[in-house]
């Protein structure tokens, strides 16, 4: 069931839900739709579910117009934030609610929608609970009722509005792989929307990322990660932070110090943006070496080591994050200034409206670096 | 004396740590004055009506009940009560409906406009209908010419009550439908249900009790309503007095018998209050679970 959605528009007085918003879903896939709140993928959920219509645009499901339907006849299955599950109705009566109100005519039979039920409920590992009322149920219980209501309509597609935005982090991350698995098992195509990066990273297939109602990217999220297509992906997706960079020519000018970068096609940009990420600002070998970065204070995160720093002459600290074992082999006398070198920095050229125009990926050498010689040696300088 | 209880109340219910002695002291002294206001406010006189109507023993008692003019007043009460009632019932369900799931101009004035029985009084609501309806009134030359009777007659007693009882059902389902949100009925939406499944089975169960409590509240004032009944009434005994209105006839003339008839109407009424306090005891739970 291939989902074309293309060139949707939708307006709310005087704030822009979706601006020209395109995608495409696969048939079986499944994708995330991240952005932060306000970024519009709530309106492009509650438009695919038919719970409201766009301005402008079309969606298509095999070549069928999705948005002549109305929500009732549609067959998407919509899993709510807060479940919105029936509380005056049973475990079964809420999953059989969707075949009871079917007209007589597509109705299955009593006996057949009880064996439905009993099946959906064995899937999402609720047998015994068939007949509680949601309240008697936990967050993570409620959510498979949902889960298993929405199912229960055999839909073409599924949505989930945040489905573990209601719960607490240990059940979150166990739910996560649970869902994924669940996915895999039924192979329907699903759409989930979330704020929450890891979730999104972890669990989709493909990751689209929404910001002020556009897309910003569209990507499996090692291609997010690796190439953020813009500063927003890039902050939002690789942690990416703002350094004071500067392009002349095809040069990079940061911190009195000048890189070349090749094929940046970024003269004429209203604004040009340079971004790093926290591991790849790694500790110099030798002191006094690399850029000089006050360390304004450090935490010690399983494994991990997190810190502020105050980079050269900036004002605002950058979060830098190295392994426990790199801190413990450069940490040197107790002193709070370190030598640092930045391993890869994104640049972004943009118009005024914020548009990419040119981006790069550059990997400033530094002398105290392990140097690559040829593809497969390594050689410490 | 007031001033240190309350500080002490206000205390009792802000510190978390063990009561101290003062605070128990403020506890006690609330609970009984409040009990105290009721008592001698509410159950007090209440007793004494019950007291004045027996005053003459159950012979005269049972007697003035069974005038066949009080007879009448007793059907006549119920009558307007069985209609106004369940049309109230459908106008609230239908005001809470669309202030919840609509958005349109003047919501606000309609959560205006359905407050307004409350803050006029009953008599100038009947003489409303006076105006409208009466024989001089607007529409009283085309009701004439069609053979219409409403003032004086049981159309305005029901236009009357339904007018003074308007807000009560709906006062009541429009913060619990509001608070409910519309969620559940867009999950039933796409799980395939249509708009009188989505009512019948998803937001009137949400809403029952509620539902019940105002139609009792409205139930209450509907048979005990007197301004605004009392202007369209035209006191005409046996045909068009209700019950209060008999009541307050029967005051002037026979002391007793107006209170063994003020009696009766005491006792729906609290017979309806006994109703609504049996709903809040058994479903409680469900009450609190639906919110």
């Amino acid at each position: 069931m291939a989902i074309e959605i293309s060139r949707l528009r939708r307006q709310f007085d005087g704030f822009i839900a979706l601006d020209d918003v395109s995608l495409t879903i696969g048939d079986g896939e499944f994708v995330a739709v991240l952005g932060p709140s306000g970024s519009g993928k709530t309106s492009l959920l509650r438009i695919l579910a038919g719970l409201d219509q766009p301005d402008a645009g079309s969606v298509l499901r095999d070549g069928q117009d999705l948005l002549a339907l109305d929500a009732r006849r549609r067959g998407v299955g919509l899993v709510f934030q807060h479940y919105a599950l029936f509380p005056h109705m049973t475990v079964a009566q809420n999953v059989a609610f969707g075949l009871r109100v079917r007209p007589w005519r597509l109705r299955p039979k009593t006996s057949a929608i009880k064996a439905s039920v009993e099946n959906l409920l064995r899937k999402v590992e609720l047998e015994g609970f068939a007949h509680r009322y949601p309240a008697q149920l936990s967050g993570g219980q409620r959510q498979r009722v949902a889960l298993a209501r929405a199912l229960a309509i055999e839909p073409r597609l599924l949505l989930l509005d945040e489905p573990f935005g209601a719960l607490d982090a240990q059940v979150r991350v166990n739910l996560r792989g649970w869902l994924r698995e669940f996915h895999r098992s039924f192979g329907i195509t699903s759409l989930f929307v979330t704020h929450d990066q890891d979730e999104a990273l972890e669990m989709a297939d493909r990751v689209v990322l929404m910001n002020r109602g556009r897309i910003e990217q569209i990507g499996t999220p090692e291609q997010i990660y690796r190439q953020p297509a813009t500063p927003f992906a890039s902050r939002f997706i690789a942690r990416g932070q703002s350094l004071p960079g500067e392009v002349k020519g095809q040069q990079l000018h940061l911190f009195g110090h000048v890189w070349r970068i090749e094929n940046f096609a970024g003269n004429d940009a209203h604004e040009v943006t340079v971004h790093v990420r926290p591991e790849d600002i790694v500790l110099t070998s030798l002191p006094g070496d690399g850029l000089k970065a006050k360390l304004l204070n450090l935490r010690h995160v399983a494994g991990t080591v997190r810190a502020s720093l105050l980079v050269e002459s900036m004002d605002e600290p950058i979060e830098a994050e190295w392994s426990e074992r790199d801190w413990a082999r450069h940490h040197g006398p107790a002193d709070d200034v370190i030598g640092v070198h930045f391993q890869a920095l994104s640049v972004f050229a943009s118009d005024r409206e914020g548009r990419v125009l040119a981006r790069a990926t550059l990997h400033p050498p530094h002398a105290s670096f392990p140097v690559a010689v040829g593809p497969w040696r390594r050689v410490e300088a | 004396m007031g001033g240190g209880a309350l500080m002490a109340a206000v205390a009792a219910v802000v510190s978390m740590g063990r009561p101290t002695w003062s605070m128990r002291v403020a506890r006690v002294v609330l609970v009984l004055a409040a009990l105290a206001v009721l008592g001698w406010l509410l159950v007090l006189p209440l007793l004494a009506i019950f007291a004045e109507a027996f005053r003459q023993g159950v012979a005269f008692y049972l007697d003035a009940i069974r005038q066949p003019d009080t007879l009448a007043a007793v059907r006549l009460t119920l009558t307007v009560a069985a209609i106004a009632v369940p049309l109230n019932m459908v106008f609230g369900l239908a005001a809470a409906w669309s202030m919840t799931h609509f958005e349109f101009r003047g919501k606000s004035l309609l959560a205006a406009l359905i407050d307004l029985p409350f803050s006029i009084s009953p008599v100038v609501a009947g003489m409303m209908l006076i105006l409208v309806y009466g024989k001089d009134g607007w529409l009283g030359s085309w009701l004439e010419a069609h053979n219409v009777q409403v003032i004086f007659a049981l159309p305005g007693l029901v236009l009357a009550t339904v007018l003074v009882t308007l807000p009560f059902v709906a006062r009541e389902l429009i913060p619990l439908m509001q608070a409910q949100g519309s969620e559940q009925e867009e999950a039933a939406l796409t799980l395939g249900a249509g708009g009188w499944q989505i009512f019948f089975r998803v937001t009137l169960p949400r809403v029952r009790w509620a539902l019940l409590y105002g139609v009792l509240l409205c139930n209450a004032r509907a048979m005990g309503e007197f301004g605004a009944v009392y202007v369209v009434s035209g006191h005409l005994r046996g045909i068009t007095n209700t019950l209060p209105l008999q009541v307050d006839q029967l005051y002037q003339e026979n002391f007793s018998a107006a209170f063994a008839v003020a009696s009766l109407l005491a006792l729906l009424t609290v017979l309806t209050l006994g109703i609504k306090r049996f709903v809040e005891w058994r479903h409680g739970g469900e009450l609190n679970a639906n919110t």
